[in-house]
């Protein structure tokens, strides 16, 4: 049995707590101890403020879901519709068309650089007219909710470097990433939850699937409070949230109480506050015991809203089950979720491989968007559809009809955006006939950082630290630009 | 030459500066709290901050002109075609264009222009125009002035004054009006002492020894018996490891194990020699250039080589290789320097004179590494060193002298033969069929060894062996072999012969085939038993022989092959030797021929054995006889005595018959003595290491810092605003070491002793640690840091009498009891009107949890170690392909190491460490962030090992007392150091027995819960009643005071 669901059952026959009461709040733990135990200022919580100068002004969005496509998915057989490539099959990539662009070392020793034409059938889909591929009926059909940008770029040409880049702003390990900087900018709009959530979910592709990194979601330079919590699909949903074998929430909170009333005596005694912020922390700790067993409970989930999300829903720890997980947290005010999804990594066996990726994703990524729009939560949410780079329209490995690879594509890639503070049914941006170079429109990853922090209410100019002397931002030195045109 | 020149000038300019500053230092250090505005204090931060990134040190970037950086700058009339006026002229403020511009009324030409986002405070512009008014007296930065032993502040005999150094601190409370506190209690101060010291809490008796201890001196001797213990070297190596960005993978996509643990230990040893910290600098920066270097001075230069690394499929060398070099650079100018260089990577820095120019030279020295940038995923990418632990050097000075003495045997035992040449040799006996082992515990002298994978022996405690100490195994999916061919001594096959071989096979796991060839020169002669599925040679021939069904599995079987059989005919020599399975488990032992044919013939006459070696194709003689081999070839009348001399005496050890019996087993124990030296030297571990390239690779500045937009070629040199490098020092790595430490340095010094002090008090007297350029935060005590680092520098740069030093004075001794409202005045301590009070660090607290709960394995040194962690996080992020995709935690003492010894996987680091706000150790980290959270709460009352250490201390106190006041009194004192109070009795009185009423209702949640852990729970003790107590004792080790040094 799932260790989750274990719980949920363990709960369940103890009943400890009926499920009116499973939100053992402050109120509740302060009556345990007593009306004075209670430190003033200790309610609010150590980590529910953000920066006194953010938002910078009034935000669209006030939280944020990001869906990461790790090892790049291949945008010309998924959105970016490259008709004119079905005469250039097997055919090379014109030199003008490259122009010394340069190549990671898988394939920079090919003798020659054969175009392979998507094998998938692309249509349009709503007002925008977007083209979507088949892979992606149920993305397709929810086109005019979505703002697709065709056009973003990057400089770097390998998975560590890329992603690091585009969680964190810099190619090389140390910096924040956006989930910290908005955990640290925004604070918490829920004392019982992490502000800043993460998930690894499981993915089909049948090859090794690119790593992925602490630092990701790592708080850098800034405090380790800031970091993602890793929502686990084995053992406790959160680490070490469960008690030992043995001791009962009963045990816990008298001990919980014990603990604080103890530092609230040392606190008479010394004088520091840190000790006081302890016990806010301890009462934290035990709120978390029980919202996040209720976050991850999804007995109150009826079945169409289930079905919606596919049969993936019922496993733990897919890509399905973990979007409906983040529309729950959305729903209780957690900052910021990303969900990883790994195994885009196609550089061959694409034909074979790809629509596994896309059945993973494709239903319930739509079922996300719907279920919070009719909940009214996609009005001030945000939703990131998205990878580190894309991929060679020219192929990799031996090339026929049916089967391909693709090498990976600094030069432009496919993502969307939809919710608060996004126009939908909008396509931004334009590629050439290869889908290899941009003619119109181009978004660099700052610039999407940038609109990202812009719709939660940060000018990701001002949003600044200072770390070895210099104002370190997400967006960098160089000049970034939110994408105005897809904004509301 | 051009550079010698260059770095005159540049001496001429520096101490041209030091006349300049002479006059400020006095102003700024004699002072304390003076109410004038101070250039370096007061403005130039300001400037900094708000101008410098266009009006700076950056030439590429500056706007109008101006620079606010210089004094040139600010107040000299600006050059030009037209001569504008001076941005700030002395006492008139409204002349100044500083002034006018910071004040302008049009929000368009008011400055800091409103695009940089910046913005000046009215108080930051009324320090500008007070300044100005003051006469605007520039001062130089402080950080890159050579620093110069202060005058003493005299604050008069005050009896609160222990040190030099509380004579700084208390003229500045003074100054301020505030009260320094008195020593804290004996019992706070050895547990703080001891924390600072040794990472670790002091026992009972430690405490009580010094409560009781009415000497004057009590408290030195703690301190000093704290220095010389070994955990000193361990503690001190933590923050180092943060430093040198320490791990056990290579950080960067695989993320691989990768092998230095070499290097943490000889941090380790070098803390606890005491070596001085300018030797510390040089070995490992430049240890492998050092005259002679020994193997720890090579060890020492993986400092550089502990970056991450790569080696993800489609990366360009190039580009990793100037990260790699990147990565070297600005962790040493951090580490040593307190210099945020890496900005100076693209563009010359914007806030201090280090220009990209700069940058590169530095680069130049770092970057002629001997090695491949790729570290291959390899553990040990090249250059690196095998070392030995002291254990394995003990082993192989033992086998040494073991064989020394064997040769010594036999040297004396040749030279008790007397040996003369029979008139008539006798006639060779009709031969019997012998049976000659070839291979046993090991293959021939020479031989070759090839396979699929390399040959695995296995020994008798866990697998199956059938003679000797040996046998190998081989598991295979499909085709796989070893073998070998080049033997020194073939097997000479005779009319007759059969060949055999011991083979055991895996009942649980047959193969489909087993095979045998040998090789006479080519491999052409093969016998399988069981399926015909190796395809290799003519079935059916003498290359291909079926023998038959598969031996019976499970147990050993002798095969046997008539040499004739399979085309080996008389006369031919048998060279090499193959084992050959498809599928299954494998082993196999003891092969050779059965002959009638003399191997190794033995000859009575050493005439005789001259005639038959100049017979063989080659002589048969071992490599390390070649000298041998080559008299044999000679007439025997030219021999010289001494080559006679040598003939003989290897004719009478290897050859005479008369002397076989006497020489074969020493032989064979020589063989084995010298086998068990080389597995040893095997199994040495290896570290990454410093090696130039014969040739310096030559440097480039990289236009915005890309790899591919190569500028100008760059020399070695030192950065232009330091003083210079000392004539006669070599233009490398070693040079640059010595110029760090070299008394004229402004910053080596004072930045390691600011972080001797961070250590101790939280925060450095620079706060900014990391840099002590202009936008670092100016230092709290400018005296007493510059005071600090000329003793250290004087003293011989010698670490444990600086920490002494500190630890000894009043100021480090003080209560840290306080008000709310001086906790709340001066939350950072800064002013050290008090002592240091904060969490402990990730290392400290379950090193503490481990200690009081007796659990503590304490060893120094050895392999990185896995205590239990939650399952899958490796997993989550992994990639599938690494060697680290899966934890496997250790098992029994390897678990309760100290934290120092923890496995540093740097894509996932271990939680308990991380939560605690232990970095991950990709980039160097020289002050970790200390938070208070959620999530350090549920790891200090939930982690497995955190709660065994509760159930571990519980189980004593019950051992201990037999009521549970007792009990209670037992765990305060063990875990707190200190006795229980009343209070503590209220507290905890009450909820154990809450805690009773369950678990004694309950025994099946009682016998889980003393169940956590990895060790077991006292049998002896009732389960309901341990169980109450650890909860009681959990209770404790999560209390403020448990986790925070006093």
């Amino acid at each position: 049995m799932h260790p989750i669901d274990e719980y949920i059952q363990l709960e369940t026959r103890r009943q400890f707590f009926g499920r009116g009461a499973k939100g053992l709040g402050l109120a509740a733990l302060g009556s345990l101890m007593g009306a004075n135990a209670l430190p003033a200022g200790a309610a609010t919580g150590a980590a529910s403020t953000g920066r006194p100068d953010v938002p910078h002004f009034k935000p669209k969005a006030k939280r944020a879901i990001y869906l990461f496509m790790s090892g790049a998915p291949a945008q010309m057989d998924m959105y970016d519709y490259k008709p004119k490539m079905a005469d250039w099959f097997d055919k090379d990539l014109p030199d003008s068309v490259r122009k010394g662009q340069r190549l990671t070392t898988m394939t920079s020793g090919q003798s020659r650089f054969p175009i392979a034409p998507s094998i998938y059938k692309f249509k349009q889909y709503g007002q925008s007219g977007a083209w979507i591929s088949d892979l992606l009926p149920y993305t397709a059909s929810m086109a005019d909710d979505l703002a697709i940008v065709k056009t973003v770029h990057t400089e770097a040409i390998n998975h560590d470097p890329a992603i690091t880049y585009i969680q964190t702003g810099r190619q090389i390990p140390g910096q924040p990433s956006l989930g910290a900087w908005l955990s640290y900018g925004l604070g918490s709009m829920n004392n019982d939850l992490p502000s800043f959530i993460v998930m690894n979910a499981t993915w089909t592709a049948k090859r090794d699937a690119q790593a992925l990194y602490n630092r990701l979601w790592g708080s850098g330079f800034l405090a380790s409070k800031h970091a993602g919590a890793m929502l686990r699909r084995t053992g406790d949903p959160v680490l070490y949230l469960r008690n030992p074998a043995g001791v009962s929430d009963a045990v816990r909170q008298r001990m919980i109480k014990s603990v604080n009333r103890m530092n609230e005596r040392l606190y008479k005694e010394v004088g520091d506050p840190e000790t006081h912020t302890r016990i806010a922390q301890y009462e934290m700790a035990g709120r978390m015991q029980h919202s996040i067993p209720d976050l991850v409970d999804l007995r109150d989930e009826p079945k169409h809203i289930l079905d919606m999300y596919g049969p993936d829903v019922h496993k733990a720890g897919t890509f399905a089950r973990s979007c409906l997980l983040a529309r729950r947290m959305m729903e209780r005010d957690v900052r910021f979720v990303q969900v990883f999804h790994r195994g885009w990594d196609q550089h061959g066996a694409l034909p074979r491989d790809l629509p596994l990726q896309c059945r993973d994703i494709d239903q319930p990524s739509h079922a996300l968007i719907q279920d919070l729009k009719q909940r009214g939560l996609l009005d001030d949410t945000l939703v990131v559809w998205g990878g580190e780079f894309g991929r060679t329209v020219y192929c990799q490995g031996k090339l026929t009809k049916t089967n391909y690879g693709r090498d990976h594509h600094p030069r432009c890639f496919t993502i969307w955006m939809a919710g608060a503070g996004i126009k939908g049914g909008v396509v931004h941006g334009e590629t050439d006939d290869f889908s290899y170079n941009i003619v119109q429109d181009p978004v660099h990853i700052r610039d999407l950082n940038a609109t990202i922090l812009h719709t939660l209410g940060i000018d990701h100019e001002r949003m600044s630290v200072k770390h070895q002397g210099l104002d370190v931002r997400l967006t960098g030195v160089e000049q970034a630009t939110p994408i105005w045109p897809i904004m509301t | 030459m051009i550079e010698r020149r260059k770095s005159i000038g540049r001496f001429r300019l520096a101490r041209g500066v030091g006349v300049v500053l002479a006059g400020w230092a006095v102003c700024i250090f004699a002072s304390p709290g003076s109410a004038a505005v101070e250039f370096a204090r007061d403005i130039r931060p300001i400037l900094s901050d708000n101008c410098f990134a266009c009006h700076g040190p950056d030439a590429k970037h500056r706007k109008a002109d101006l620079r606010l950086d210089t004094e040139a700058g600010l107040l000299a009339v600006r050059p030009g075609d037209s001569p504008r006026p001076a941005a700030v002229v002395p006492g008139k403020p409204d002349q100044s264009l500083l002034f006018q511009r910071i004040t302008h009324a049009d929000p368009d030409k008011r400055m800091p222009h409103k695009s940089s986002g910046k913005k000046l405070s009215p108080a930051q512009i009324g320090l500008i125009k007070r300044w100005i008014e003051e006469g605007a007296t520039w001062q130089g930065h402080w950080a890159f002035i050579t620093p110069t032993r202060p005058k003493l502040p005299d604050v008069g005999n005050d009896p609160w004054v222990r040190t030099q150094i509380d004579r700084f601190v208390l003229a500045r409370l003074k100054a301020k009006g505030v009260q320094p506190k008195d020593e804290a209690e004996r019992r706070a101060l050895i547990r703080r002492v001891t924390f600072d010291l040794t990472g670790m809490p002091p026992t009972v008796r430690e405490v009580e020894a010094f409560v009781n201890d009415k000497s004057a001196d009590a408290y030195e001797k703690v301190v000093d018996r704290l220095l010389a213990s070994p955990r000193f070297g361990e503690h001190m190596t933590r923050y180092w490891l943060d430093l040198a960005r320490y791990g056990d993978t290579h950080g960067l996509h695989l993320d691989n194990y990768r092998e230095m643990w070499p290097y943490r230990d000889w941090v380790i040893n070098a803390f606890n020699a005491n070596k001085r910290y300018d030797r510390f600098v040089i070995e490992q920066l430049a240890g492998d250039l050092l005259p002679n270097a020994t193997l720890d001075d090579k060890v020492a230069s993986g400092f550089n080589r502990a970056h991450v690394t790569t080696a993800e499929g489609g990366s360009i060398k190039e580009e990793v290789y100037v990260r790699n070099v990147v990565d070297r650079v600005s962790t040493t100018a951090t580490v040593f320097m307190g210099l945020t260089a890496g900005c100076a990577v693209c563009h010359d820095h914007k806030f201090d004179p280090l220009t990209m120019r700069d940058y590169y030279g530095l680069f130049a020295y770092f970057n002629s590494l001997d090695g491949n940038p790729m570290d291959g995923n390899r553990k040990d990418p090249a250059p690196v060193e095998r070392v030995p632990t002291a254990e394995q050097k003990q082993r192989i000075k033992t086998l040494n002298a073991q064989l020394a003495q064997v040769d010594a045997d036999i040297r004396g035992k040749v030279a008790q033969v007397k040996y003369v040449e029979p008139v008539a040799p006798s006639e060779a006996e009709p031969p019997k069929p012998v049976e000659v082992v070839w291979i046993d515990d090991a293959a021939p002298g020479g031989a070759n060894l090839q396979g699929n994978t390399p040959w695995q022996w296995v020994t008798k405690d866990k697998h199956p062996v059938f003679s000797g100490n040996r046998a190998t195994r081989r598991q295979a999916k499909g085709l796989s072999q070893h073998f070998f061919d080049g033997a020194k001594s073939p097997l000479r096959v005779g009319k007759g012969d059969k060949l055999f071989a011991y083979v055991y096979l895996d009942p649980k796991d047959p193969p489909k085939e087993i095979m045998l060839q040998w090789n006479s020169g080519q491999w052409m002669h093969r016998a399988y038993w069981g399926q015909n599925v190796i395809p290799w040679g003519a079935d059916n021939s003498t290359q291909r022989r079926p023998m038959g069904k598969l031996p019976k599995a499970g147990e050993w079987v002798r095969l046997e092959v008539d040499a004739q059989h399979v085309g080996l005919n008389p006369g031919a020599l048998i060279n090499g030797w193959a084992f050959t399975q498809h599928d299954g488990t494998v082993y196999w032992d003891k092969a050779g021929i059965v002959t009638m044919t003399d191997q190794k013939p033995a000859f009575d006459s050493l005439k005789r054995w001259v005639v038959y070696e100049r017979s063989l194709p080659k002589p048969s003689m071992a490599a390390s006889h070649a000298a041998v081999a080559a008299i044999v070839k000679l007439d025997d009348a030219k021999l010289n005595d001494a080559q006679r001399k040598q003939l003989t005496g290897y004719f009478i050890e290897y050859v005479y018959s008369g002397s076989r019996e006497t020489f074969e087993p020493l032989h064979k124990r020589q063989a084995d003595l010298k086998r068990q030296v080389t597995d040893i030297e095997k199994s040495y571990a290896t570290t990454l290491v410093f090696k130039e390239l014969a040739k310096p690779r030559d440097a480039f500045i990289l236009k915005r810092g890309e790899y591919d937009q190569r500028g100008d070629k760059v020399g070695r040199a030192t950065p232009e605003f330091l003083p210079p490098m000392a004539e006669g020092l070599p233009n490398n790595r070693l040079g640059f070491a010595k110029w760090l430490v070299d008394p004229s340095h402004p910053l080596t010094a004072r930045v390691a002793v600011n972080r001797y002090w961070q250590q101790l008090f939280g925060v450095g007297l620079v706060k900014t640690s990391e840099d002590f350029g202009s936008q670092g935060e100016p230092p709290s005590h400018p005296q007493l840091l510059d005071w600090l680092a000329v003793d250290f520098r004087e003293s011989g740069w010698d670490v444990k009498r600086m920490m002494k030093q500190l630890v000894m004075s009043a100021t480090y001794r003080q209560s840290a009891k306080a008000t709310p409202a001086q906790y709340k005045a001066d939350p950072e301590n800064r002013m050290l009107a008090r002592g240091p009070r904060f969490r402990l660090d990730a290392e400290m607290l379950r090193d503490q949890a481990l200690a009081v709960a007796d659990l503590l394995v304490e060893k120094i040194g050895g392999p990185s170690v896995k205590p239990p962690q939650p399952d899958g996080l490796w997993f989550a992020v992994g990639y599938s392909g690494s060697n680290t995709v899966r934890f496997k935690a250790d098992t029994d003492d390897k678990i309760y190491r100290r934290s120092v010894y923890t496995f540093w996987k740097r894509t996932s680091p271990p939680p308990q460490m991380t939560a605690f706000d232990a970095r991950s150790r990709e980039e160097c980290t020289p002050r970790r962030e200390r938070t208070n959270t959620a999530m350090q709460a549920l790891l200090l009352m939930n982690e497995p090992q955190y709660f065994e250490a509760g159930r571990r201390l519980a189980e004593a106190a019950m051992r201990s007392g037999n009521n549970p006041k007792a009990r209670v009194a037992f765990m305060i004192q063990k875990a707190l150091k200190r006795p229980a109070t009343a209070r503590d009795f209220d507290d905890l009185l009450g909820d154990h027995a809450f805690f009773q009423s369950v678990y004694l209702k309950d025994p099946e949640s009682a016998k889980a819960l003393i169940a956590v852990g990895e060790s077991k729970p006292d049998a002896s003790l009732n389960p309901g009643e341990l169980a109450a107590l650890t909860m009681v004792a959990s209770t404790i080790m999560n209390s403020d005071e448990f986790v925070t040094k006093p």
